[in-house]
């Protein structure tokens, strides 16, 4: 590792700290604002962006979705918001802890813990949604707060990081090392990016095309980091995305199955989703989709399945939002509609097992250049 | 007590009824069981309520032999404190078919006193065996029979009539009659369950053939004020009803035997003389104003007969032809039948033709109705088109019928007289509620009176909502004139209206403990088909309901939201007190301080404000207290 690199991590770990002292504090000034209303005889109440539909608006300058200007009065006197200002109270709480003792924690783990507390979540969904409350409140994605979801993502490829949790802090790794890939999980997504010799990111949907390519060395044939999003990307990858998009300035592409909902995981790395339109630091807005698109079935002659009706409905029901209006979101949207059929990245097996990373990927890189 | 002293009179043979006795309710064991019970709990219940004596009836139904499969053999036994009946008369009363003492109109029970006699004729077909009645009418003596009827002859036959000494009145009736307990028992109870229910100053014990005993003790001791026995009104009547009551008004030449002339020579003064034919004409003259109408026809006879006392011992009338003017007599002396002119100018001859005509329209309307007074009778004359001096006597079958049918038209009629009915009343009905469910709300109401048809009715109903109530859904108890109606219930008029509330917006919602008590009472139920058990939907019965259930429905719904809002101020008390310290606990540690914020202000507020409501509800717990 170069001289230069371990300052540069040094600065990185030194503005994690300095993050991480201002989420203290946030979460400190909330705790101390209920604290005096209860010790003056009120019953202590605060204000959440509203997340209703009505809410969510389209920021063309951010390229994403953002929250509106409404928001609700979270008061705990309202019986019927007791108990969840309560939740959101201890999931604060929680967090608080989770942070200043650089402890991780699932989605999954925050439910089963809360039980050890008296708070009763009646399932993980309503704990996941109280996560998103205190994402809503303090801005901050919950990742800041230690609380990840359950890994299902991996990354590949040549990339030194340097871990910031507890017990590792220092210990650097490359991502080569292990053909399987490394989870995206809370260490990952916390550790300082050193360096890399690649030159490009390519996000896949799919676990099996990822392992085909980590056989086919795409990394090295292309120079490439290879990351399986597993579906819909989960929030950390998104994060790491964005992160090796703005801190190694690496350009961005994704690979989905041709189909609609292929074309919305895409479009959710690049612009966020609608769920998530109270946090800003999850887009890539630079990231290109290069396909599958439905344009590519025709010109490939991919093996086909028809569309289901619930695709068609969700063809039609992107054409109504405001990101899909123009250029190959649109054009492909169309396509899907006209063709009523879809096809998968597997499809590409049907002209041999490397052909997609042999004659498809390579011209897909080039066209990226153009995109 | 004249008044209230029953009539007794023997009407018709027991052949036709043993011929009809399916009619009856005595078609099979099962149900004959359940029948016989009634009859004899209602006689019993209907005679304490007549003398105002606060009922106390034992039911006991025991097997004959208890191992044997049903249907068998029991012996049903039911006692009452009520006056007991006359030793003379219970021969006939037990003994005979349509032997009753109840005619007339006012609200009972039974009818006739039929059904008990029905019930022993069945006994009798079943198993051939007496009837065993015992009576005391004085608290003393108790005269104990042992009785089969004489079926072709309607007659009583005595095998044992003995005498004992008793200390108290009343009136045991035991029967041996085939049944079925096994499958009549869930009805029977039921049966005594709501009787209770609705008889809550009559105490009632039933004991049953496995020995399990069921109490009903009396809960309150007032009883309701009799009925009174009242004319019918005129909307009640139809023609035969008409035709009969002016058999009844109509005035027969009496029978001229020894007793008959005995009465005239006394009520003339002439009890030892014997006077001439025209001495006694005159003498009947001068005393023409204080003589009674019989002695007054029997001067009129003489008058044409022209025969002293000795010579009118010798005949017998036989008949009065009014058209021809002719008067015919049996003649014991030459045995053979005699005629006379009689002169309509005599003013005897309209004596004689008053008293086989009959009376007067005017006349018959105002004695024999209700709500009809002279003036309203010869009003109703003209309306009728008949003279008010019309003689009923006269009358053809078509006038008749035109009578009956402008008496139902005639709209200046008052409503009918409700005195001769017998609600419960509102206390009691409410006492005996509240002890048999012990609710948490009750209310009830009895409308006044109003009529269909020219029968007074009067609507009588009662809410209980939880407490003791452990049913779900709404539970219906219909009577009819303090009979429960244990069946049928589907197609009840009061079913038919408590379904059509739309319980939801009087706050009683999903399966509400809610338990209605229903009574209607009239001179005449009307029942939608022969087994009494359910009420047809006479849209003025319908509309009395109607408005007793919304009337009580309002109330409930009252009780409701108070207790609506104390269950929430109560709730709300117990989320703060399990929320608010967590969020101080977790705030404290956020803030970073280490004593916890003094969070006890809050929920002591709130407690103050629950306790305000809590006394609210404590004034009025239940309605109507």
């Amino acid at each position: 590792m170069s001289k230069t690199s371990e300052s540069k991590a040094k600065a990185l770990s030194k503005k994690t700290l300095e993050k991480q002292k201002n989420i203290l504090e946030m979460l400190k000034s909330h705790g101390a604002k209920i604290y005096d209303d209860l010790d003056n005889g009120l019953f202590p109440k605060f204000s959440i962006p509203s997340r209703s539909v009505s809410n969510i608006v389209y920021d063309k300058k951010l390229r994403q979705y953002i929250l509106g200007n409404s928001s609700a009065l979270r008061s705990s006197k309202n019986t019927s918001q007791l108990r969840s200002f309560t939740q959101l109270m201890w999931l604060a709480f929680f967090a608080n802890r989770l942070t200043t003792e650089k402890k991780s924690s699932t989605l999954r783990d925050i439910y089963y813990s809360s039980q050890a507390f008296e708070i009763d979540f009646e399932d993980q969904g309503e704990s996941d949604n109280i996560i998103v409350d205190l994402e809503a409140v303090t801005t901050r994605p919950r990742e800041d707060f230690h609380i990840f979801p359950e890994e299902r993502s991996s990354i590949f490829g040549d990339l030194n990081i340097e871990y910031t949790i507890p017990g590792y802090e220092g210990k650097t790794m490359n991502l080569s090392n292990h053909p399987d890939g490394y989870a995206i999980g809370p260490s990952l997504t916390t550790a300082e990016l050193v360096d890399t010799s690649a030159e490009i990111v390519i996000a896949i949907e799919k676990g099996g095309l990822f392992t085909r390519f980590v056989e086919e060395q795409v990394d090295k044939k292309f120079k490439s980091i290879i990351i399986n999003t597993g579906g819909q990307a989960p929030r950390s990858t998104r994060t790491l995305l964005k992160r090796l998009h703005d801190e190694m300035k690496l350009p961005v592409i994704i690979l989905t199955d041709g189909d609609v909902y292929g074309e919305h995981i895409a479009m959710v790395i690049k612009s966020g989703s609608a769920n998530a339109a109270h946090l800003r630091e999850l887009t890539v807005p630079d990231a290109k989709w290069v396909g599958v698109w439905a344009t590519d079935i025709e010109k490939y002659k991919l093996p086909t399945i028809p569309m289901t009706e619930s695709d068609i409905k969700r063809c039609y029901d992107l054409q109504k939002d405001p990101r899909y209006l123009d250029g190959i979101w649109k054009k492909e949207l169309e396509v899907f509609l006209r063709l009523k059929r879809k096809a998968e990245l597997e499809a590409f097996s049907k002209y041999g097992l490397t052909n997609i990373t042999d004659k498809y990927l390579p011209q897909k890189l080039e066209l990226a250049k153009s995109l | 007590m004249s008044s209230t002293k029953e009539k007794y009179d023997q009407i018709s043979p027991s052949e036709f009824f043993y011929r009809n006795r399916d009619l009856a309710g005595f078609s099979n064991p099962t149900r004959s069981l359940y029948t016989a019970v009634r009859e004899f709990v209602e006689n019993g219940l209907d005679a304490c309520d007549q003398r105002g004596i606060l009922p106390d009836i034992r039911l006991t139904i025991k097997a004959v032999d208890p191992e044997k499969p049903d249907p068998k053999q029991y012996i049903l036994t039911v006692k009452d404190n009520g006056p007991g009946i006359e030793s003379k008369h219970i021969p006939l009363a037990f003994g005979t078919v349509l032997y009753g003492s109840k005619f007339g109109l006012k609200q009972a029970r039974g009818m006739f006193g039929l059904g008990a006699t029905m019930a022993i004729l069945y006994g009798q077909i079943t198993t051939n065996k007496p009837v065993t009645v015992k009576s005391s009418t004085d608290a003393q003596i108790s005269n104990e029979y042992e009785l089969l009827l004489d079926i072709q002859k309607n007659k009583p036959v005595v095998l044992k009539h003995k005498t004992k000494e008793v200390a108290k009145k009343g009136l045991s009736v035991s029967i041996f009659l085939e049944g079925d307990y096994s499958k009549a028992g869930s009805k029977i109870r039921d049966y005594v369950y709501q009787t209770s229910l609705i008889t809550p100053y009559a105490s009632i014990t039933f004991e049953d053939p496995k020995g399990e005993k069921y109490q009903y003790p009396r809960m309150i001791n007032t009883m309701p004020k009799p009925p009174t026995v009242i004319r019918p009104h005129p909307y009640g009547t139809d023609v035969e009803t008409i035709r009969r009551m002016m058999v009844e008004s109509q005035f027969e030449i009496p029978t001229i035997d020894d007793m008959m002339i005995e009465k005239v020579r006394k009520d003339l003064g002439l009890s030892k003389k014997n006077l001439s034919f025209t001495a006694i004409m005159d003498k009947a003259r001068k005393r023409w104003k204080t003589l009674s109408r019989q002695v007054r026809v029997v001067i009129a006879l003489m008058s044409f007969l022209k025969m002293d006392f000795e010579k009118l011992n010798k005949i017998r009338i036989e008949d009065l032809d009014v058209p021809n003017k002719k008067l015919f007599y049996w003649d014991f002396s030459d045995s053979q039948s005699k005629s006379i002119d009689m002169d309509p100018e005599s003013q005897y001859y309209k004596q004689l033709t008053n008293t086989v005509q009959g009376e007067t329209l005017t006349a018959f309307l105002t004695k024999k109705f209700q709500r009809v007074g002279p003036t309203t009778a010869v009003k109703f004359a003209k309306f009728a088109g008949f003279k008010p001096e019309k003689r009923l006597g006269t009358m053809t079958n078509q006038e008749l019928a035109k009578l009956s049918e402008s008496l139902q038209k005639y709209d200046d009629f008052m409503g009918p007289d409700p005195s001769c009915l017998a609600p419960l009343g509102e206390e009691p009905l409410e006492k005996g509620m509240k002890k048999f469910f012990e609710p948490d709300f009750l209310t009830v109401i009895q409308r006044s009176a109003s009529a269909y048809s020219g029968f007074p009715f009067v609507v009588e109903m009662g809410i209980a909502y939880g407490g003791n109530i452990s049913t779900r859904g709404i539970k219906v108890y219909r009577f009819a004139n303090r009979i429960p109606l244990l069946y049928d219930e589907g197609s009840d008029v009061v079913l038919k209206v408590v379904n059509d509330i739309d319980w939801s917006r009087y706050k009683a919602k999903g399966d509400p403990p809610l338990v209605i008590v229903s009574h209607i009472c009239s001179t005449r139920i009307p029942y939608k088909t022969a087994g009494k058990e359910n009420v047809a939907d006479r849209q003025e019965i319908e509309r009395e309901l109607k408005l007793c259930i919304q009337f009580m429905a309002r109330k409930l719904s009252v009780f409701m939201n108070k207790r609506g809002q104390a269950e929430a101020a109560k709730k709300r008390a117990n989320l703060y007190a399990k929320y608010v310290p967590l969020i101080a606990q977790f705030c404290t540690e956020l803030a970073g301080k280490k004593k916890e914020p003094n969070y006890q202000k809050i929920l002591q507020e709130e407690k103050s404000i629950e306790s305000e409501q809590k006394i609210l509800q404590e004034e009025k717990p239940i309605e109507n207290e």
